[in-house]
């Protein structure tokens, strides 16, 4: 029932008695809230909308040993990334090289496992008790420029070297005074240095405030008793994880699926996982994937490890604070110099595939696990703008995540226009924000009519914003699965991709996934992100949902005939159709454990 | 005005979960009473009236009458509001369920969430050409007939009662909003419509859209309850408009919340933060947590210089509101919350006993242990005493239940299992606290806590010490705070307009007028109320930020000023804010001027000096966390202290609805107003 260790297992923390499970608890949650108060410190400090506005950031605090002890709120596939990014950080410094007041920058990222411009801080913490760092705190953060090739986002970069300037582990601060010459050298190479210098100063502000509470939590309880408590959380957290896994079908799952190119070259790139459940263990292999491509959408190892921890995460504690512990049952397998194991000096800047890549878990998953949903849409079909607002004389560089319909499930409609599974706590931005800060004019904002897949439950509906640039500028799409549609579940449907139209209704029209276009004043695009993937038969659907679902516009009195079956009358009356006459037939004259004779296209894998 | 000889009662109102709370201040001699009365959820109003007369059936000798209402609020949390219809651009219907298309943190790994439904359906959300640009210039007019036609679409065909208007950049030029709005009013007088730029004339269309529509939601429940409530007290004698508390503090005529209702919103809560910020002037404490402990939540607020933070993104329930409220926060959890085992661990919430089946003492069914059933074990709370003797407690099924659900899993006595439970809500309370502390960037050590609420004197005392404070404050009729802290509002009325410039003297100049236009609205505004001329004040202030950026924050116009001294005064604010200031130019975004009508109101009256210091009634055994186990403490009643008065802890003070502990390692001193001064002893 519980899971007390051995009085004998107080080892290294010297002095402590055996803890109760009361003050665990108690120093369990002062640590949380050590991150917590590091995470209020970096938003308060923020200059950069991304941070304080759009909170894409990641905060975790390390035991000497390089374990999770705690994470602030930030984007879930960041503080994974973190994890592996601490341990190749100290090592490439080297624990006994660090001193008291030392800041460290890493975004070399085949280590940070990020692009190079989302930059880790971190710091070694002491403490007179212990030799060496006593533990480490991460802070990671978007940058808004460090010099890569391109301003705003690097879509055709080939090797790391086009994309800004890299810090390996370097210091930054030494003995708790900034290093002027590497500051300097970050002002001379970025294009906006005040801002990437603000956000700097904002997370050595969230360090300075994790060290000292850090420090008094060890003052209050004794380093010893912290120590040996921290120990029991994480195995807390391991026992929590392991009986999660345990609960689940045990099996092998294979998984196919494809990002739409590398913006080099068009063709499509294949990837793979099997994700495997063995009594108490899992674990992730991405062997048969391509091998790493010329553009930048590879994926250092780190980043893989973040997608996998983020689904682990869903299917085992989802609802509890993080530790190292809740991560030891899972076990994630590459192929090295692949697209998810990619090396020196493979481009890795636009990383959309990790999105795609974190819905391939799902869709090996699904085979075996019923609450899995059908894919939420693809990935993250958001766009960038660029350009100088002539009305101040100041250049812009907006950016937008854009909603997608998230997939069905067995028991529910998938949700309408939420930010993609994998960056759940992003904001979209304001219409009004935008055309503040830029020559922008938007002509629509709304939901799209029968973008959701059909389905028993039916897959959410998508966006579509049409804009009109009044001024000359850039326009970036960014998306990653624009040539295959998001896949169903159960007989589902899928729904039509996330893609970009520039210059609709020209004879310049293209259609396009990942792009940069130049715009002159009066060019329009219209950026329209997919539906989820239907669950389920639609021939099931209940009628009173068709209805209403016709009643409020998401789906079309022509889709509910096509696609369900139900002529939907105005004033809401309805009749089947021979096809769902038909399906009900087939299913009195066999019921559900039977075979059915319905012309059901059962899926691929 | 002089008070009429009769005036001299000045009564508060406060509705909570589970009793309406009525104030009772005489101004004769600063004697305040509490009366306690189960509310009436199915008619709440009933309730409210039946409360007061059980103090005062006749309303003629009262002079004032302020009421903090949660209807609104719970409306808005049980979704009981009206059927809402929304007006918009063209190709806009859907931003109200688009949102900011964000997850709630909570659910952040919940990769098959699904929002709940929008507040208002699709079907109602219609949209009509006409549309401004950021700078508030015409791109395309209104059309005026696509108004006429959706309002009917909206009234005739779907029947609905209540609609908001809102369209985008309205908060640079409201003049499509405007009339959009006196078209549909004109054409369907009974139907109440809110229009965005009359609430907020904030930037970013989905919070703006947001607000209005809680606006409307709320505002027919909200109208008929205080109609009832005006007509009703009228008739009971009361000669004088009922004030409202708003959520960012000062309160309003009945007549004016019908009209802005969403103001309304957490007007309960705000009654004991503005009673908490007169404490820290009156006491002379700079820089005060307030901490309210009721039966299901604790809510805390920073208090700085004798002024309430407020909410950088307000919300309720995850709907964001611009409209100013007090930054409260919900910290740690209430009597009710259940303390349960987990693999060893000891977890404190976060489900909850509520009232029903309630703590195990309360013999109603309750199984599972909660902070209540500790207190119990512990001693800090009093079988004879609770809530003044109403309630049968069975303290020997709280110790059981602690025993077999959490003292025999970790291995503990019965105390130290009751006492680990005050532990862990203490950990997750301090955290919260040094959080909400730390993004001011201050440490909550320098702070004074002052605490109210039934159970406020009941956990001051221990979150004090845990978390190093020096100073602890627990005020006179503690259990009725909030509604005292009603009594101390005064009216306030503030009208605004959008700047959208760059700070500088020329712009200043130009907005001269402006300030002047806005001002003489709020004199007639104040004037209409009844306010008289030497009663009215006006503050003149500038939302400000640096370009670029999209929060402001609010910067006083002093007389007199040059723009280089708003622009330092932003600086200096801005770095005590967000711990940096920056080179960028700085913008006005809105002018605002407050005017407040100050309303007589009671100030603390100093007990009578001298007098015999209190002696203990008796005896009981507590577990004194400063000596880690059970002693005897001495018992007081509260009524027998003296202004003066030093007792050493362990004690503790009993007053009917309140319970204070004080430990073994502090001092209780009473002061000239009879607050009680929670310190740490000196010879410790």
């Amino acid at each position: 029932m519980t899971d007390r260790q051995p009085t004998g297992d107080t080892g290294a923390a010297a002095g402590a008695a055996e803890l109760d499970g009361a003050t665990v608890e108690v120093i369990r949650n002062y640590v949380v809230s050590v991150a917590e108060q590091m995470r209020r410190t970096l938003v308060r400090s923020a200059f950069n909308p991304v941070i304080y506005d759009v909170l894409d950031f990641g905060i975790s605090l390390y035991t000497a040993d390089l374990e999770l002890m705690a994470e602030a709120a930030g984007i879930t596939h960041f503080l994974g990334a973190n994890d592996y990014a601490i341990v190749k950080g100290t090592d490439y410094v080297g624990p006994e090289r660090m001193a008291p007041g030392d800041v460290y920058l890493l975004n070399y990222p085949y280590w940070s496992g990020a692009h190079s411009y989302d930059a880790m801080l971190f710091a070694p913490v002491f403490h007179p008790d212990v030799t060496g760092p006593a533990a480490y705190l991460a802070v990671r953060a978007h940058w808004m420029d460090l010099g890569a090739k391109d301003a705003g986002y690097v879509l055709d970069s080939t090797d790391m070297h086009q994309e800004g300037l890299i810090f390996p582990g370097t210091r930054v601060v030494a003995g708790g005074e900034p290093v002027r010459d590497v500051l300097e050298l970050i002002r001379f190479n970025s294009r906006l240095p005040d801002l990437t210098l603000g956000d700097f100063n904002a997370q050595l502000a969230a360090l300075r405030t994790g060290e000292a509470r850090l420090a008094e939590v060890w003052d209050k309880f004794g380093y010893g008793t912290v120590v040996h408590a921290v120990r029991r959380v994480i195995e807390h957290g391991e026992a929590q994880a392991r009986r999660a896994v345990a609960a689940l079908p045990d099996g092998s799952w294979t998984a196919d699926d494809w990002i739409d190119d590398d913006y080099v070259t068009d063709d499509l790139i294949p990837i793979r996982v099997t994700v495997t459940v063995d009594g108490d263990r899992m674990v992730a292999d991405f062997r048969g994937s391509s091998p790493a491509v010329a553009g930048p959408v590879n994926l250092p190892i780190g980043s893989t490890l973040g997608i996998a921890k983020a689904i682990f995460k869903e299917l085992t504690t989802g609802s509890v604070p993080t530790n190292a512990g809740h991560f030891r049952p899972l076990e994630v397998v590459t192929d090295p110099g692949s697209i998810f194991d990619a090396r020196y000096p493979s481009a890795t800047f636009t990383q959309w595939s990790a999105i795609v890549a974190f819905e391939l878990m799902h869709k090996a998953l699904a085979a075996a696990i019923r609450s899995i949903p059908a894919s939420s849409g693809g990935d993250e079909p958001g766009f960038m703008a660029l350009g100088r607002d002539s009305r101040t004389g100041a250049d812009y560089v907006v950016s937008n995540n854009e909603g997608i319909g998230w997939g069905a499930t067995q028991d529910h409609d998938g949700g309408n226009a939420q930010q993609h599974p994998s960056q759940t706590t992003v904001r979209n931005t304001p219409v009004e924000v935008l055309e503040h800060k830029a020559a922008l004019l938007h002509e629509r904002l709304e939901l799209i009519p029968d973008s959701g897949g059909p389905g028993r439950h039916r897959g959410g509906v998508g966006v579509l914003r049409e804009v009109r640039y009044t001024e000359p500028g850039e326009v970036l799409s960014m998306k990653k699965r624009s040539k295959t549609p998001p896949w169903a579940l159960d007989g589902g449907r899928e729904p039509r991709p996330s893609a970009m139209t520039i210059w609709p209704g020209t004879d310049r029209e293209v259609v396009v996934g990942m792009y940069r276009a130049a715009m002159a004043a009066g060019d329009r695009f219209v950026n329209r992100t997919a539906g989820g993937g239907g669950h389920g038969d639609p021939l099931d659907r209940d009628p009173a949902a068709v209805v209403a679902d016709v009643a409020e516009g998401y789906v079309t009195p022509a889709a509910a005939e096509r696609d369900y079956g139900l002529r939907v009358h105005a004033d809401g009356r309805w009749e089947p159709t021979a096809a769902r006459q038909a399906r009900q037939r087939g299913d009195d004259a066999a019921p559900r454990s039977g075979a059915d004779p319905a012309p059901v296209e059962s899926s691929g894998s | 005005m002089t008070p009429a000889p009769a005036d001299h009662l000045r009564l508060a109102v406060d509705i909570g979960g589970t009793f309406v709370d009525v104030l009772s201040f005489d101004e004769r001699d600063g004697r305040m009473t509490l009366h306690k009365r189960s509310t009436t959820p199915a008619d709440p109003a009933r309730g409210v009236v039946a409360a007061v007369a059980d103090l005062h059936p006749r309303l003629d000798e009262v002079g004032a009458f302020a009421h903090g209402t949660t209807l609104g609020l719970n409306a808005i949390l049980q979704r009981a509001g009206a059927d809402v219809g929304i007006i918009t651009n063209e190709g806009f219907r859907d931003l109200l369920e688009i949102a900011r298309a964000a997850i709630p943190a909570s659910h952040m790994y919940d990769f098959s969430y699904a929002a709940p439904p929008p507040l208002v359906p699709r079907r109602h959300r219609l949209g009509v050409p006409g549309r401004m640009d950021a700078q508030g210039r015409e791109l395309l007019p209104l059309d005026e007939d696509a108004v006429l036609e959706a309002g009917r679409v909206l009234v005739e065909d779907a029947g609905l009662r209540s609609i908001a208007v809102c369209f985008l950049h309205s908060y640079a030029n409201p003049a499509h909003e405007r009339r959009a709005g006196a078209l549909l009013r004109e054409a369907y007088p009974g139907v109440a419509v809110a229009v965005s730029s009359d609430i907020t004339r904030e930037y970013r269309e989905y919070e703006r859209t947001c607000t209005v529509v809680l606006d409307a939601y709320i505002r027919p429940v909200l109208s008929d309850y205080l109609g009832r409530l005006e007509s009703e007290l009228a008739d009971a004698g009361l000669g004088h408009p009922l004030h409202i508390m708003r959520s960012g503090g000062g309160a309003m005529t009945s007549s004016v919340a019908r009209t802005a209702p969403l103001t309304t919103v957490l007007s309960g809560p705000a009654g004991g933060v503005v009673g908490a910020s007169f404490l820290a002037t009156e006491l002379g404490l700079p820089k005060v947590l307030s901490f309210d402990v009721g039966g299901t939540s604790v809510d805390a607020c920073v208090v700085l210089d004798g002024r309430p933070t407020e909410v950088h993104e307000a919300a309720i329930d995850g709907f964001p509101l611009q409209v100013p409220i007090f930054d409260i926060r919900t910290v740690g959890a209430g009597g009710g919350s259940i303390a349960w085992v987990d693999d060893g661990l000891l977890k404190v919430g976060p489900r909850s006993a509520g009232a029903v089946p309630g703590p195990v003492a309360y013999g109603r069914g309750g199984t599972e242990p909660t902070l209540t059933d500790a207190a119990l074990v512990l001693g800090y709370l009093d079988p004879a005493h609770f809530l003044a003797g109403a309630m049968e407690i069975d303290t020997a099924a709280a110790a059981a239940a602690v025993e077999e659900r959490i003292a025999r899993p970790l291995g503990m006595t019965v105390q130290d299992a009751a006492a680990s439970v005050f532990r862990v809500l203490l950990a997750r309370s301090v955290g919260a606290l040094r959080e909400i502390t730390v993004e001011r960037g201050l440490d909550p050590r320098e702070f004074a806590l002052l605490s109210f609420g039934g159970a406020g004197g009941l956990l001051a005392a221990m979150l004090a010490r845990e978390m190093g404070i020096a100073t602890t404050v627990i005020p006179q009729v503690p259990a009725a705070f909030s509604a005292f802290g009603m009594l101390r509002s005064d009216l306030q009325f503030e009208f605004a307009a959008t700047a959208l410039q760059p700070l500088d003297d020329k712009y200043l100049e130009r907005l001269g007028p402006v300030f002047d236009d806005l001002a003489s609205r709020a004199e007639q505004m104040l004037s209409e109320q009844g306010v008289k001329p030497a009663q009215r004040r006006s503050v003149r202030s500038l939302d400000v930020r640096y370009r670029g950026q999209e929060h402001t924050l609010p910067v006083e116009l002093h007389p007199g000023d040059r723009s280089a001294d708003l622009v330092q005064r932003f600086h200096d604010l801005h770095r005590h804010r967000y711990g940096h200031a920056m080179p960028e130019a700085v913008q006005v975004l809105t002018v605002r001027v407050l005017g407040t009508g100050e309303l007589p109101k009671p100030g603390l009256q100093p007990l009578p000096p001298g007098g015999t210091p209190g002696e203990p009634v008796g005896t009981r055994r507590f577990h004194d966390v400063a000596a880690g186990g059970p002693v005897d403490a001495a018992v007081f009643l509260r009524e027998s202290l003296v202004p003066g008065q030093q007792v050493a802890g362990p004690l503790v003070v009993e007053e009917g609805t309140a319970t204070t502990v004080v430990f073994g390692d502090q001092l209780l001193t009473v002061d000239r107003y009879g607050h009680l001064f929670v310190r740490t002893r000196e010879d410790q």
